[in-house]
């Protein structure tokens, strides 16, 4: 019955406490399923379901450097969001368990060459990561449900 | 899941609060139309949880009595300044809500945390801080 008691002033918490609540949470997200038999070649199973993701992410950071390539007064404004593909791709290859191609990948220009352009393309990639996330088993939802946050704050930092 | 739920619910309240201060310090017209709009989805996303909780039967704690600001708010660089982390930390409360969900029930978990990651760079585009955007939205930064 003490107990009761004394548990009631843990409710006693500050928001500051809130805003930081799902820290202890966020190691946990991330369980990947690579390097578990070492290199031996499994047989391939089909693309991840989380590869158009990544493949997304590659391209669209390769839209945004033609794009900075053409017009270098755009740099400031378009590299963090370049940047935060590379990052997206980056954790993406690690959960999937594969290795990032080196270089340029795309070269194929994407036809999104123009803000405009990038901004679409930020919404239709918005779209497949969304359904990915929907899709994804518990221990990749919270790093695919980000991504698909990011494409969408990118559209509006590109209004 | 009723943990990450309850989670997000103090932080939809700490939001309703936070608007609360925020809006008067704000520009006449557009800013102020920006923050009362935000707080309105927050208090829609806060009728939804209650709704939820109520039907997992989970209690819900009374919210609690005082808030503490993370720094005074007395201008319109301090309420700007707290829009966006108060936006940020509901982002961070939803997207823990992503892995104990499914199917739709997900998706607008993830429809919370996208609305208020935009919310925040909106905030951010307003206060000039750049860069106007996190690369993972929701992922705690400490």
């Amino acid at each position: 019955m003490l107990t009761g008691a004394v548990r009631m002033s843990d409710s006693g918490h500050t928001r500051r406490r809130v805003l930081g609540a799902s820290g202890a949470l966020a190691g946990l997200v991330t369980l990947s399923g690579c390097g578990l038999f070492g290199d031996d070649e499994e047989p391939p199973k089909g693309p991840d379901a989380l590869q158009p993701v990544l493949d997304e992410a590659l391209a669209l950071a390769s839209a945004y450097d033609r794009v900075i390539l053409a017009d270098q007064s755009l740099s400031e404004r378009l590299t963090p969001l370049s940047q935060a593909h590379r990052a997206h791709a980056a954790e993406l290859a690690r959960v999937i368990g594969t290795t990032l191609p080196s270089g340029a990948a795309s070269a194929a220009a994407g036809g999104a060459d123009t803000v405009a352009g990038l901004r679409t393309a930020e919404l239709a990639a918005q779209k497949t990561a969304v359904a990915a996330c929907k899709a994804a088993p518990a221990g990749r939802a919270a790093l695919v449900g980000s991504i698909a946050a990011a494409r969408a704050t990118h559209a509006e930092a590109l209004r | 899941m009723k943990e990450e739920l309850a989670s997000a619910l103090a932080a939809e309240d700490a939001a309703i609060w936070a608007y609360g201060l925020i809006g008067v310090h704000l520009k006449e017209g557009s800013e102020q139309d920006q923050a009362r709009a935000a707080e309105d989805l927050h208090r829609v996303r806060r009728d939804d949880l209650v709704e939820q909780l109520a039907g997992l039967k989970a209690s819900t704690a009374p919210t609690p009595a005082g808030y503490e600001l993370p720094f005074p708010v007395e201008d319109r660089a301090t309420a700007l300044k707290l829009a966006v982390q108060i936006e940020d930390g509901v982002a961070q409360a939803w997207r823990v809500v992503l892995p104990v969900t499914e199917s739709t029930q997900r998706v607008d978990a993830l429809s919370a945390l996208t609305d208020s990651a935009v919310r925040a760079t909106k905030w951010r585009k307003l206060a000039q801080v750049t860069p106007l955007t996190l690369i993972f939205p929701g992922r705690p930064t400490a």
